[in-house]
């Protein structure tokens, strides 16, 4: 989109005046979904939806983390899910673990068939630690879990590839939140996964076994694509994202997909003007996020007499990463991850049940 | 006999014949068996003939005395397990005799060997898995849903024999001695793809077999199938590796209500709480499928475990406050009322915004049933904490920790000002919802149902607390055209009396301070007074009085004497009985004249006729609120002055 001009007309006053009801219902439908009074071995604990975080910093995670690993998490797409703490997971175990639960896939896999735990198996599993990510000391340590497996119709002496990988983290989670929990319980809320089904179900179910954990589907809900939108556009100064592209689904019959790429620059001048009315430099509230999107939705509707606010996000993605509302992600640059992990571990501690 | 039978003094034939016919008439010796089986050692007898002296074995197992000797022996049963032929029967013998000590990774690699090389047989299945019970980290399998449970039963003739035997001999008939092993009750309904509602199925945790562990004996919660088990056993028993797998039967809830330890309950609130919310809250995947039945099952077992323990869960509470708020007031309600009357004690503070505002929003905009099911969901909840504070309150200080899982400290004061906020809330709610309703009897039956239990909260439970019905609830019940919700009221106005005197008297000897108001006591008055002039004194109406209606509003109705209008005769409740009276009275008069009834004997008789027809709550409210006088031949003013402080 290249008009300039339009963006900067976007008419702020009209979205001033709109945010106080809509943030009304926002509170309310939050008060629903997310803000609630956790009772935790007694403890009242509120968990909140921040209403402002701090602006990304690009900063060079090779020092804090094996580049190796790192290789492993970005530039793949990830499904979501979030995970209860989990009781009497011990870091120390880790080779313990590898060998249980790949007899465990491989009694799943055959079934009446009784497996003696340890022996060498068609199915071979790698725990490791990724260290480094964690930012507090309250976060546990990030877990790689990878699942090896012989191809079928491969040579006897080929390497066994990687036909599963997921792993378990929790970065900047709720200092409050992790301070309740009794030491017996490891609170790696989110679990990313990625390959077949099948073996992601055998993988949660002896995790349910072992440590007495539930796990269940993490979603991106609108207010945090538009979150990630905002902080990745922020960064282009730093890294040229290339493009903004944002997917809404207007509920038409049929349903419609639009889907609105912007130009960078443009996205990022936008962004900038909605930022000079904060004085602060180094945090964003939600109101300029919720600025920037409305003057994306305003300037489309403009053009094409569509008002996107009716339908819902679903996806947006830049170079730097793309995230999906079905609980996808995927992350090209290293630099940033914290801050996208601190985000989606907020969005798996809201879905606690205590 | 069965040394003589397996020693083949006599030859094969004859031994087998021998064990046929060896049924024993009461126990069998141990000793006979651990010699059989040292014959059978000694390699010289047929194949067949050991088979079915296995099969023998097997049949008569509980009626050995005791195993201590053949379990010692157990590593040369053990021996037995390659012979292709003995197999199954070793199996299910070994399977008998197995405990934890006997389990050693050499035999689980003999029978996985043995595995490979019979491939997948049921009798070796069955006994890893007995050995996975005991040491998960050693072998792990996964059994089919459609193989058969226990082991194949091969002795029945046997068996029929033994029992007519058994039967003649008085002696206890022995049970089926072939095991079943639980596996998980798959439902017959549609597979769910969010199975989240599933009960997990009990196993025994890798976690707690660490070498510190393995020394003391542990007993895992998969072999627990009786009571008297249990018992014997509390003091090692061990958790299972998911909490949740205990709300599956009873005895394990028995085991749960002895647990007192923190993380294990916590675990189980997550589990809880995970599936409440992915149920109806998060909704996800199935685009909620509230009403289906898996849910319904799945409430109803919640319930029953929580009326077993006698509390609440935490997350079932975080929970219903979340979903109230989202409710739409018809989906499963009777068993989303039922949770709600589990919720223990909450805090002044925070009970409007939790539980009074949802409440209220769906409290009036529902139909009638729902508001009455409400009113007594909140009287279930008031006779809960009541019960709770009576038998688990301290003097001064209420330390809840001790028994319920959320310790919240609260004080004797702050549980009043629940209690308070609570009566008062339900006195609003069913102010409004009689007059929305037009005083609809059954609402007030079961607003009088609550009142019943508040106007006894001091004798009863010991709180000294008085709380008054509002006006709003005292007037309709007062002027209910049905004679049952009159004579609950006066019951109730018996009952408040009661307890107000007995708080006075105590306040008087003991001198500690009660919370019960002058103004609690001048409202009674005032209610028991317009009650007695209402009712007995006729005098309604009359200046001075709580209602006062305007001389000429009242002359407009054309209703003669409209101060006696309801009085016990003509109160629109007893009138049937004063028509009934009078028939029986003056059976042959024609015109109907009330005011004879208020003749002094006849009054009385009245009295005794309204309370044979089982108005027990107006005899004790009459008996004790009024002092008769008989004053004889004066009509109109009947009685005296009540007594009033």
């Amino acid at each position: 989109m290249e008009e300039r001009n339009s963006t900067e007309e976007t008419p702020r006053n009209n979205a001033l005046a709109q945010r106080r009801s809509k943030s009304y219902r926002q509170s309310m439908r939050s008060c629903v979904e997310a803000t609630h009074l956790a009772y935790t071995s007694g403890l009242l604990t509120a968990l909140r939806i921040p209403r402002s975080r701090k602006a990304p910093k690009s900063c060079d995670i090779t020092k804090q983390v094996d580049p190796d690993q790192v290789a492993l998490l970005v530039k793949k797409e990830w499904q979501l899910s979030y995970v209860t703490p989990l009781y009497q997971f011990r870091h120390t175990q880790l080779k313990s673990y590898s060998k249980q639960l790949s007899a465990f896939i491989v009694s799943e896999k055959q079934q009446g068939l009784a497996i003696e735990v340890g022996q060498e198996l068609g199915f071979k599993v790698n725990f490791s630690v990724v260290l480094g990510l964690a930012e507090t000391d309250k976060d546990a340590e990030t877990v790689f879990i990878q699942i090896l497996s012989k191809q079928a119709f491969s040579a006897k002496d080929d390497a066994q590839k990687v036909v599963w990988s997921g792993w378990l983290t929790c970065v900047n989670g709720d200092l409050d939140y992790l301070r309740s929990l009794p030491l017996e319980f490891v609170s790696l809320p989110l679990f990313c996964t990625r390959g077949p089904e099948s073996l992601t179900v055998l993988v949660k179910s002896w995790f349910e076994k072992t440590f007495d954990c539930c796990f269940g589907p993490l979603g991106i809900n609108s207010t945090n694509l538009q979150w990630l939108a905002s902080l990745w556009t922020g960064c282009h100064p730093t890294i040229n994202i290339q493009y903004l592209k944002l997917v809404w689904t207007l509920p038409t019959l049929p349903p419609m997909d639009v889907t609105y790429t912007v130009h960078p620059q443009d996205a990022w001048e936008l962004w900038d003007s909605m930022r000079q009315v904060d004085t602060t430099e180094d945090s964003i509230s939600i109101d300029e996020v919720t600025g920037f999107i409305k003057g994306l939705q305003s300037h489309f509707f403009r053009h094409f007499r569509i008002d996107l606010s009716a339908g819902s996000l679903m996806q947006i993605s830049t170079a730097l990463g793309s995230s999906h509302h079905s609980g996808k992600i995927k992350i090209a640059s290293p630099n940033y991850i914290p801050t996208i992990l601190q985000l989606l571990t907020e969005c798996a501690l809201l879905k606690m049940p205590i | 006999m069965l040394d003589y039978a397996m020693s083949l003094r006599m030859g094969g034939g004859t031994c087998v014949r021998v064990l046929k016919f060896l049924i024993p008439a009461t126990v069998v010796p141990q000793e006979a068996v651990v010699r059989a089986v040292s014959w059978l050692c000694v390699g010289k007898i047929a194949i067949s003939t050991q088979v079915l002296f296995l099969r023998w074995v097997l049949t008569v197992f509980d009626m050995i005395d005791s195993k201590d000797h053949l379990r010692a022996i157990y590593g040369f049963i053990f021996s037995f397990v390659t012979e292709e032929n003995l197999s199954p029967y070793i199996c299910h013998l070994l399977y008998l005799l197995t405990r934890r000590e006997s389990v050693r990774p050499f035999r689980v690699r003999k029978l996985l060997d043995l595995q490979t090389k019979m491939g997948r047989q049921p009798f070796l299945l069955h006994l890893l898995s007995l050995y996975k019970v005991f040491y998960p980290e050693l072998v792990t399998l996964a059994l089919p849903s459609r193989m058969r449970s226990g082991f194949k039963n091969h002795n029945s003739t046997w068996k029929v024999a033994l029992s007519a035997v058994q039967k003649r001999n008085k002696v206890q008939v022995s049970s089926d001695i072939s095991l079943t092993l639980r596996l998980k009750d798959k439902t017959n309904s549609r597979k769910r793809k969010l199975n989240h509602l599933e009960l997990p199925s009990l196993s025994s945790s890798i976690q707690s077999n660490s070498s510190s562990s393995r020394s003391r004996k542990v007993f895992s919660l998969e072999q627990l199938h009786s009571f008297p088990q249990l018992l014997d056993n509390l003091h090692c028993i061990e958790l299972p590796s998911q909490m949740g797998s205990l709300l599956g039967s009873s005895l394990a809830l028995c085991y749960l209500d002895y647990v007192q330890d923190d993380s294990a309950f916590l675990r189980l609130n997550f589990w809880l709480g995970h599936a409440l919310h992915e149920e109806f809250l998060f909704c996800s995947g199935d685009g909620g499928s509230g009403s289906s039945s898996e849910a319904l099952h799945f409430l109803n077992r919640l319930l029953s475990t929580q009326h077993f323990l006698q509390e609440g869960f935490s997350s079932t509470e975080g929970f219903l406050y979340k979903f109230l708020n989202v409710w739409d007031g018809s989906l499963l309600r009777p068993q989303i009322l039922g949770l709600l009357s589990d919720i223990p004690v909450v805090p002044s503070s925070c009970i409007s915004q939790l539980l009074f505002e949802p409440l209220m929003q769906l409290f009036f905009t529902s139909t009638l049933f729902f508001k009455c099911s409400v009113i007594d969901c909140l009287n279930n909840m008031l006779l809960e904490w009541l019960t709770w504070h009576s038998v688990y309150a301290l003097e001064d200080g209420l330390d809840i920790s001790l028994n319920s899982h959320t310790p919240m400290n609260m004080t004797l004061s702050g549980f009043m000002d629940s209690v308070m906020e609570l009566v008062r809330f339900v006195g609003r709610l069913a102010t409004v919802g009689l007059q929305l309703e037009g005083c609809h009897c059954l609402l007030l039956s079961f607003i009088l149902d609550f009142y019943e239990t508040v106007c006894d909260m001091f004798l009863k439970y010991g709180l000294p607390l008085v709380v008054m019905p509002p006006a709003g609830v005292f007037y309709p019940a007062l002027f209910a055209t049905d004679p049952v919700s009159v004579d609950r009221l006066s019951y109730i106005m018996y009952r408040y009396k009661k307890n107000l005197t007995s708080a006075k008297c105590q306040q008087q000897e003991t001198k500690q301070a009660f919370h019960i108001s002058r103004q609690t006591c001048q409202e009674f008055n005032h209610y028991l007074l317009f009650m007695v002039s209402c009712l007995w004194n006729s005098k309604m109406f009359l200046p001075g009085m709580a209602i006062e209606v305007d001389q000429e509003l009242l002359a407009l109705s054309k209703v003669p004497e409209p101060w006696t209008s309801f009085d016990l005769i003509h109160h629109p409740a007893f009138l049937g009985c004063a028509l009934d009276f009078h028939h029986k009275c003056w059976p042959e008069r024609k015109d109907i004249d009330f005011n004879s009834i208020k003749a002094a004997k006849q009054w009385n008789w009245y009295m005794e006729f309204l309370f044979s027809q089982g108005f027990q709550g107006l005899q004790q409210f009459v008996q004790s609120s009024i002092n008769r006088r008989s004053v004889a031949g004066i009509s109109g003013q009947r009685g005296s002055q009540p007594t009033s402080r």
